[in-house]
């Protein structure tokens, strides 16, 4: 065959192995990038196509015991601009600015950074102010305008019970106060996770695999609030504000077979949506964070305690002096009087600081602190509040013999909540048991599953004993220092109180006061207890009154909240 | 010839004929194939690597496509024609065709679009035409008619030079004018595998192959941007978004292909991540969504084109019909080889296209006249015509 082969054949063959080489090259080639090294280049791939987003998980509402809103989220439109990719950025500047409610001259600068890639217009704008700007956008055609849905809390409610609820952070939705910081994990959920491959413009690519790990909703808050009794205490409290020319007050309702509060409120408030321009002082919860010492309201412990001890009944009779030496602390009675006898429904109707000192002193220091602490004094109330205080009462071995007994026995050398306060005789009026106060009744999850809130009960006191207080506080009301609690359809009863201010860093003021009324509603059948605490109130009543006493200034106030409480629950008048 | 021929001799004649018959009748078949394979896996890979540019440049995402069907009919067409024109017209008006392509390419200088930095489209009335495809196969034929008729004459130096330099010296100065050094490469490579191919004695073959390999690595160094591709070549991290993008952007594609693709219509480069996704790095879209699986066979189906066409050059009829054969094939082959060869990084990156597969209509119809033109010299060699040399 040989002979056969044509001049250059042999150069032919040559050139058709070289062909196939070179393309059995390309192919050892496509064996690496596309076996061996496929996963490097693959994972570069990815890289440059993959964005893990976060997705953002809706927060839980917070409701009132109805139902009705009392914190919200909504979805609202954040619009934003490419500068770089703007053509016209002042005019846009000025097209846009009275829609933003941003000045012009800021959203030029904004648009003009060199070298800026984004720029907000305005954050959270409602969905029809940001359909405004779309339409002018799409209408003129502009490039390099975005909308993009971000969430915004809002309360519908705007004051109500301010304090209680609180409120978030703009920029991440973090709670700042009341039970949005305290139910803050709860209420956020847990945020998804989406990873999608997008091209080198951002938009998702359709052939490309997408992973979405859901965003889990925050929880629903189902608090105690009755947002009507919460609305008639507030506007109650304003007006008492105005007539008695205190600094600030504070309301507590609470039910009292379950702890419950109904409506707590403070004085000043303040609107929640527009938190940044308040006062900051406005948004502490003083119902749980302030303390202040009780004074006679207290004496309901010492007197219970004795009564529950049996070192006296409600028939005794007690030899009071004027005055009560002990220790440096000369002890007296509001009223001077000389050494007369009294009875211990006389002792509690007149607020005699004496008679209390000297049933103390038959209770004894160590019983009287037991009792003390039973009734919840020095603990923390409830717990479903930021900054909630529990207040001081001093171990009993740091008592001290002389005065330490004594003073407490009237509410002095123990500081308190007014929540604390509230629940002390929330214990008288449900029989004796003690149950923890609570702001949050059921947290419903995003699957729906409820969890109602159980509160932790005590009996610190005999039914017995807890009927007697009642008795000997309704004389408070009808032939004591409360006089002015009566309400009109209902019969009550409750304890005054009027300490002088502690100031820290001053001392006890001269002048200021803090004047309490604690009272229970309906007195024989009890349904609530309403604690109002005032801060420094002066001046007088048309008359001649002293408004710096509890008596005088808090007891009305419990009154109205007690009658419009009482009507807000049904409950049948008693006084005819 | 046939003087005193035994029977014997007579019927062992007739028999290699029929033999020779048989394998040019195979050779044409087997040179269709791959053609008309690449042709429509062409069709394919440009339907899915150019809908999203169309969707951005023209508005419809079939828009290359559907030109790129026109092409392959009008392709199609031209390579049935060139199956009919014996290929020995070439050569009769090689100095004829090679006028013409001169006077394109002059024009082209001239008058010609300029897209991207250089200049090598001309444009008749919204019809864009590429004259460098035509100078291809005008120089292969130039190239052919000059060797085959100074085929006992080759050994001297100046009846090696002067076709040589007169044919690819020419055109690949109009070239590099343009400049079109892809080219330019790609038809001095074909030239000298058809001085391989004749008599030419190996020292001028290699001594050429040496002064074209400098004058292109010259001319590389001294454009800059030649340069900037060949470091992007060498590394193309060094320049992820400027000239590395299209070596890197390649492999992330043929990678994310693996063995097996990641499925029709599901490529990932097409999205604004590899430039040219549609025209030059068709391959690399192939690859991602066919894996290494469906690379191989494109490779595979150029083995055989190369094959084939060899084998289609060893049966011509005539030295013209072998020379034309090699340098036709030659062209395609290379081709392919550097258009692969960048996709996979190991060339740098030159811009020319992957025959019959690539987006583009001038390129396509060029090469299937080329591929028209083989089919025509094996049915040539085929019909017993080879005792006219």
């Amino acid at each position: 065959m040989a002979s056969r082969r044509k001049p250059g054949e042999a150069r032919l063959i040559a050139l058709g192995v070289a062909f196939t080489m070179a393309w059995v090259g390309i192919g050892f080639r496509l064996v690496r990038v596309q076996g061996f090294e496929a996963a490097e280049h693959e994972d570069r791939g990815e890289q440059q196509r993959v964005r893990a987003e976060d997705l953002a998980a809706p927060r839980g509402t917070i409701y009132d015991r109805d139902g009705v809103e009392l914190a919200v989220s909504i979805d609202a439109v954040t619009v934003t601009v490419n500068p770089s990719e703007l053509k016209a950025p002042g005019a846009l500047a000025r097209l846009l600015a009275p829609k933003a409610g941003v000045p012009r001259s800021v959203l030029r600068e904004r648009f003009t950074k060199p070298g800026s890639q984004f720029a907000y217009v305005a954050r959270r704008l409602e969905a029809s102010d940001a359909d405004e700007i779309r339409a002018l956008v799409e209408e003129r055609d502009i490039a390099g305008v975005y909308f993009q849905t971000e969430a915004k809390r809002i309360y519908p409610a705007s004051d109500l019970a301010s304090q209680v609820v609180g409120f978030v952070r703009d920029d991440d939705m973090e709670g700042l106060e009341g039970l949005e910081v305290k139910y803050n994990d709860v209420l956020a959920g847990v945020p998804g996770q989406q990873s999608v491959e997008r091209d080198p413009y951002g938009n998702p690519i359709p052939q490309g695999e997408s992973f979405i790990d859901p965003a889990q909703p925050g929880a629903d808050l189902i608090t105690t609030i009755d947002r009507e009794i919460e609305y008639a205490v507030e506007r109650i409290l304003e007006r008492a504000l105005a007539e008695t020319n205190a600094i600030s007050g504070t309301v507590v309702v609470l039910d009292v077979a379950t702890g419950e509060v109904l409506a707590m409120a403070t004085a000043p408030s303040f609107d929640p949506n527009a938190f940044s321009e308040a006062d900051p002082a406005t948004f502490r919860n003083r119902a749980v964070a302030d303390v202040y010492e009780p004074g006679s309201t207290l004496k309901v412990v010492t007197i219970a305690a004795a009564l529950e001890e049996g070192v006296i009944s409600s028939r005794t009779v007690m030899r009071v002096p004027g005055v009560l030496e002990i220790g440096d602390k000369e002890y007296t009675d509001e009223g001077r009087h000389k050494t007369r006898k009294m009875s211990v429904a006389e002792i509690v109707a007149q607020s005699s600081n004496v008679g209390t000192i000297l049933i103390q002193d038959l209770v004894g220091n160590k019983r009287h602190h037991q009792y003390l602490s039973a009734f919840g004094l020095g603990q923390v109330a409830s717990g479903d509040l930021p900054a909630e205080s529990a207040g001081r009462l001093e171990n009993y071995s740091d008592w001290c013999d002389t005065t330490c007994g004594p003073s407490t026995a009237i509410g002095y050398r123990v500081d308190v909540t007014p929540l604390q306060m509230a629940t002390v005789f929330a214990a008288i009026a449900n029989d004796g048991i003690w149950v923890e106060p609570h702001v949050v009744r059921e947290i419903i999850s995003s699957d729906g599953s409820r969890e109602r809130y159980e509160p932790t009960e005590r009996p610190v006191i005999s039914e017995t004993t807890a009927r007697t207080m009642r008795r000997l506080l309704r004389g408070v009301v009808e032939s004591g220092t409360g006089s002015l609690a009566a309400a009109p359809s209902y019969t009550v009863g409750g304890k005054t109180g009027t300490t002088e201010k502690f100031v820290p860093g001053e001392g006890y003021s001269e002048d200021d006061r803090i004047a309490s009324f604690i009272g229970i509603a309906p007195i024989d059948e009890p349904r609530i207890v309403v604690a109002v605490v005032l801060d420094s109130p002066h001046g007088e009543t048309e008359d001649g009154s002293d408004l710096r006493f509890g008596g005088v200034s808090a007891a009305p106030v419990f009154a109205q909240v007690a009658e419009a409480a009482l009507h807000r629950l049904g409950v049948p008048p008693d006084v005819r | 010839m046939a003087t005193s021929v035994t029977p014997i001799a007579r019927a062992r004649s007739i028999r290699r004929a029929r033999e020779a018959a048989r394998a040019a009748d195979r050779n044409s078949v087997l040179l269709l194939l791959p053609v008309i394979t690449l042709l429509v896996v062409g069709l394919g890979a440009i339907l899915s690597a150019s809908s999203v540019i169309a969707r951005i440049n023209e508005g419809d995402q079939f828009f290359y496509f559907k030109r790129q069907v026109i092409y392959a009919v009008l392709g199609l067409g031209v390579l049935i024609v060139a199956t009919r024109i014996p290929y020995r017209l070439y050569k009769r008006f090689a100095g004829l065709i090679f006028a013409i392509s001169i006077a394109g390419l002059a024009a082209t200088l001239r008058f010609g679009a300029e897209r991207g930095g250089s200049q090598r489209w001309l444009e008749f009335g919204g019809i864009t035409v590429q004259p460098s495809e035509f100078a291809k196969f005008a120089v292969i034929v130039f190239l052919a008619a000059a060797l085959s008729r100074k085929e006992e004459y080759l050994g001297r130096f100046l009846h090696f030079f002067w076709p040589v330099a007169g044919s690819l010296g020419f055109t690949a100065v109009l070239l590099m004018l343009e400049p079109d050094l892809g080219t330019t490469i790609l038809i001095a490579a074909t030239s000298i595998a058809m001085l391989l191919a004749s008599t030419t004695p190996l020292r001028y073959v290699f001594g050429l192959a040496g002064l074209g390999t400098m004058a292109a690595l010259g001319s590389a160094l001294y454009q800059p941007y030649q340069k900037a591709r060949i470091l992007a070549f060498l590394d193309p991290l060094a320049d992820p978004l400027g000239y590395g993008l299209q070596p890197l952007q390649s492999l992330v594609a043929l990678g994310t292909g693996g063995l097996f693709g990641v499925g029709l219509g599901a490529s990932r480069a097409r999205w604004s991540f590899l430039p040219n996704a549609h025209t030059d790095f068709i391959f690399s879209i192939i690859g991602e969504e066919t894996g290494l699986a469906g690379s191989l066979i494109v490779v595979a189906l150029f083995v055989v084109l190369a094959i084939v066409g060899i084998s289609v050059a060893r049966r011509a009829a005539d030295t013209f019909g072998r020379l034309l054969a090699v340098g036709l094939v030659s062209w395609l082959t290379f081709q392919a080889l550097i258009n692969i060869g960048g996709v996979v990084v190991v060339l740098p990156i030159t811009g020319v296209p992957l025959p019959f597969v690539s987006s583009g209509g001038s390129a396509l119809v060029a090469n299937m006249a080329a591929a028209g033109v083989l089919v025509n010299i094996a049915r040539v060699s085929a019909r017993g015509e080879g005792a006219a040399n």
